[in-house]
């Protein structure tokens, strides 16, 4: 196990090299973005069984502070960085609490409720932009402003949160929140009657969540240069982290990288061939994945490999 | 309230839209018993565990615990307390190994995983599991699902085990492990309420027993008065209450809702 | 005098909201499973009529049966297909799979049709008509009405007729159904294709009076769950009820804040009834 991880690490930190062209340097950091988007909801969708189709406003909340913070007071747009944390925190808190103490389906329909809420709100109110969006510093001032010509340098920071995101997703693995938030998923009955507080511990997953999911709106933001409210707080973006962790595996560690690898190239691509109408098909696209998942193969690609290898393995000893 | 009660329910009542399934329910545990709870079907013992353990709350009535008011308290917080429950269809974490099943009981007492892992361990010896340790929980059978039940709530370190009916459907060997197991667990200073249909299981282990009928406790005493006694013996051989009907049902049936 | 104008004008709306509300209620009520479609099969239900009368040159009766009949079907083949399994499942994959369908059928339909609005051309209910002091708009007077009707009519078949009161034994306790000879399954689909024809019709009826956009099921279903949320689910007089309301308070805002605020308020709301009531007025959580 270690070894494998060891050998992405290495693998991952060497790849830009591998590619001389701006448009695939790009898609790869896009590609380390979404990794770590999809594991951030893996947190709250895939270990504690929430299921949020609304993480598109921690994204946007995160994309939209920095900007801000450019926009009205010519700061760097870094210092904007906290603030979305909070902004999202706060949020997370607001739906968390009186939806964790019913049944799953309230805190799905409040998620897409307040994303849609947040969008609207802010297509409409001058302060943010409306429906033109900000846009950021346009060359770097000095370092703080994190302005780079190549996606290389976004790719490296995209790197490190990813391996912040993996570790803090391992650690809670280990800790009494893991075994916590797999047991309220098991059988959330028997847990509570082990002393277990269900709403809880599934509010720190979905403001854990919430955190990694500000952060990487705001270096979204940082490499873009520019958000306006249906890139960034539209169901596309909630949708995407939902299906890369599902299809790669919800509740692993691997699994949303492996969504994430999957989907963008396959997202990028079709975006060349299919211009504007290609956004219908990706949703057409992702909505027959998550169907097909939800029927056949909840555990999604890493559950289809472990049937694979345990048939393998079964052929094996009868031979 | 003296302080020697350990448990104290106080004319504990519970409705349904209307059906009293639980009608003024009196009854003290002292610290070390083990007390047997038994009656006809639907004659409200479930109910009344429930309102014990925290799942369900009282229409009326209070539920003290060790001079704290738990009566509206949340089964989480009952854990806390020190009472701790099983269920009648084994309820745990099926993808979950048996040690891990057990740490989450143990987590609740311990806050690091090692310290957890190792009262998991010592649970797990005691019971008698240790050797299953790293299976999955559905590789057990309903007499090994019972068990770690049992395993998991013990190591929440109760003072107070509520056990629903977790001798039911095992062979008379089995039967008698598991009884085993629970003197074990009596000898520790856990003190112990069973529900239970088979009636030589609550003649064998309960000091004191209580008899459900109707929502009402109709006897209470010692095994040997019980089971002579002749409103317990009618109370099995009568028809019982009629099970509760949804207004569609009663509707389908001709009834009047 | 405006209030009035507002009001009616709101309540009439609400009653459509109650209609389609009231599938969505059912559903949930009786198999803990909330369709995220479920604003989807209304869309499909606009669109239905709005083909029948671009090429059948369908009048308006038959454009409602229509959408009546083609969404009873989808239901019916949706549970078969689809819920039926899931049910049996982990949570993670019932609630993905109806938002699947969901992104599937408005993305079909935004394939065909893209983002540009249509309307159901000369209609023959046009015009307004004049009720003392208030102008309404004829199609939104019938649709309201014949909501309000098609509402009461669905509570009256579950609670008065002996089908209605299996489907909702079924709801109350599956078991005890099953010992008395009622196929849970069956009903289930029953109440899957009731609750979308329901839609499909209050979709029909919209059509009437609004413009069509293959993505307005998204927020049909919110205000559908507020609607549901509000009037304790499971409950279809709740629904009415609660449909009525939230049609008030959305013409309200529409005209005392602004039109762009009316989905505002409604999602707003909600937030603040899972604070206080998420039990709703009539039902229990």
């Amino acid at each position: 196990m270690r070894r494998g991880w060891l050998a992405l690490g290495v693998v991952l930190l060497a790849a830009p090299l591998a590619f001389q062209d701006p448009f695939y340097e790009r898609m790869i950091a896009l590609v380390l973005l979404w990794a770590v988007l999809a594991s951030a909801w893996n947190i709250v969708g895939g270990y504690a069984g929430q299921v949020s189709f609304g993480h598109a406003m921690f994204f946007g909340v995160g994309a939209y502070l920095p900007l801000l913070v450019y926009t009205h007071w010519k700061g760097a747009p870094v210092l904007g960085i906290p603030v979305g944390i909070a902004v999202s925190v706060g949020i997370a808190v607001l739906i968390g609490i009186p939806t964790f103490r019913l049944h799953g389906h309230y805190l799905s329909m409040a998620t897409i409720a307040v994303a849609e809420l947040i969008r609207l709100l802010v297509t409409n109110w001058e302060f943010v932009g409306a429906a033109r969006g900000l846009g950021g510093p346009a060359s770097g001032r000095t370092i703080w402003d994190f302005c780079y010509r190549s996606s290389i340098p976004y790719y490296y920071i995209f790197l490190v949160v990813l391996a912040l995101v993996l570790g803090f997703t391992c650690w809670m693995e280990q800790s009494r929140m893991g075994y916590y938030l797999r047991a309220v998923k098991s059988g959330e009955r028997a847990a509570r009657s082990l002393g277990v507080s269900a709403p809880r511990y599934k509010l720190y997953a979905m403001i854990a969540s919430a955190v990694f999911t500000s952060l990487a709106g705001s270096l979204y933001a940082l490499m873009l240069g520019f958000v306006d409210p249906d890139s960034v707080f539209g169901i596309l973006v909630s949708v995407q982290m939902v299906i890369m962790a599902a299809l790669g595996g919800t509740g692993t560690l691997i699994g949303p990288l492996v969504g994430a690898a999957l989907l963008i190239p396959l997202q990028t691509f079709a975006n060349s061939l299919f211009g504007g109408q290609g956004n219908g098909l990706t949703f057409i696209l992702y909505g027959g994945i998550i169907i097909l998942l939800s029927r056949f193969e909840p555990g999604g690609l890493l559950e289809i490999w472990n049937h694979h290898l345990a048939r393998k393995g079964r052929k094996g000893r009868t031979e | 309230m003296s302080p020697d009660i350990l448990l104290k329910a106080h004319k504990v009542s519970k409705a349904f839209q209307g059906f009293l399934a639980v009608a003024g329910a009196d009854l003290e545990i002292y610290p070390g018993e083990i007390v047997g709870i038994i009656g006809p079907n639907g004659a409200g013992k479930s109910t009344f565990f429930n309102c014990l353990s925290g799942e369900l709350v009282p229409t009326s009535g209070s539920v003290i615990f060790q001079g704290v008011d738990a009566t509206r308290a949340t089964p989480e917080e009952h854990a806390r307390l020190g009472i701790g429950r099983t269920y009648q269809v084994p309820a745990t974490f099926e993808d979950m190994t048996i040690l891990d099943n057990v740490m989450v009981g143990a987590f609740l007492r311990h806050a690091h995983q090692a310290n957890a892992r190792e009262e998991a361990m010592r649970i797990l010896e005691f019971t008698g599991l240790i050797a299953q340790a790293d299976h999955r929980a559905k590789t057990l059978g309903t007499p090994g699902r019972k068990r770690l039940e049992i395993a998991r709530s013990l190591a929440t370190g109760p003072r107070l085990l509520l056990l629903d009916e977790a001798l039911s459907g095992l062979t008379p060997l089995e039967i008698q492990q598991a009884i085993a197991l629970v003197r074990q667990i009596h000898r520790t200073g856990v003190t112990l309420v069973i529900v239970e249909h088979i009636m030589e299981v609550v003649l064998t282990l309960a000091q004191r027993v209580i008899v459900f009928n109707h929502g009402e406790i109709i006897a209470t005493g010692r095994p040997e008065e019980i089971v002579n006694d002749s409103k317990v013996i009618g109370a099995y051989l009568g028809a019982g209450r009629k099970p509760h009907r949804s207004t569609a049902m009663s509707r389908l049936d001709g009834h009047g809702a | 005098m405006i209030a009035l104008q507002v009001v009616v004008g709101g309540l009439l709306l609400g009653a459509v909201y109650a209609l389609f509300s009231s599938g969505l209620t059912l559903i949930w009520g009786m198999m803990n499973v909330v369709n995220f479609a479920h604003g989807d099969f209304v869309m499909l239900g606009m669109y239905i009529a709005y083909l029948a009368v671009v090429v059948l040159h369908a009048g308006p009766l038959t454009f409602t049966l229509l959408a009546a009949v083609v969404l009873f079907l989808l239901g019916g083949v949706v549970y078969y297909l689809l819920i039926r399994q899931v049910m049996r499942g982990p949570m993670l994959a019932q609630i993905l799979s109806t938002f699947g369908l969901a992104l599937v059928m408005r993305y079909t339909v935004f394939w065909f049709f893209s983002a540009t609005f249509v309307t159901l051309p000369g209609s023959a209910l046009g015009g307004n008509v004049k009720l003392g002091s208030i102008l309404i708009g004829i199609p939104q007077l019938v649709a309201g009405i014949i909501a309000m009707v098609l509402t009461i009519g669905m509570h009256l078949l579950l609670t008065r007729t002996t089908l209605g009161s299996q489907i909702l034994a079924v709801s109350e306790d599956r078991q005890a159904a099953m010992l008395m000879g009622i196929r849970p399954d069956r009903m289930q689909a029953l109440a899957w294709g009731l609750a979308s024809a329901s839609a499909g019709v209050a979709g029909a009826l919209i059509a009437t009076f609004y413009y069509l956009t293959p993505t307005v099921g998204e927020s049909l279903v919110l205000i559908a769950f507020v609607v549901v949320c509000f009037g304790g689910f499971g409950s279809v007089p709740g629904a009415m009820l609660s449909g009525l309301i939230i049609g008030l308070i959305q013409a309200a805002s529409a005209y005392y804040i602004g039109p762009v605020y009316k989905d505002v308020v409604v999602f707003a709301l909600f937030v603040a009834i899972l604070w206080v009531r998420p039990q709703g007025l009539l039902g229990t959580v």
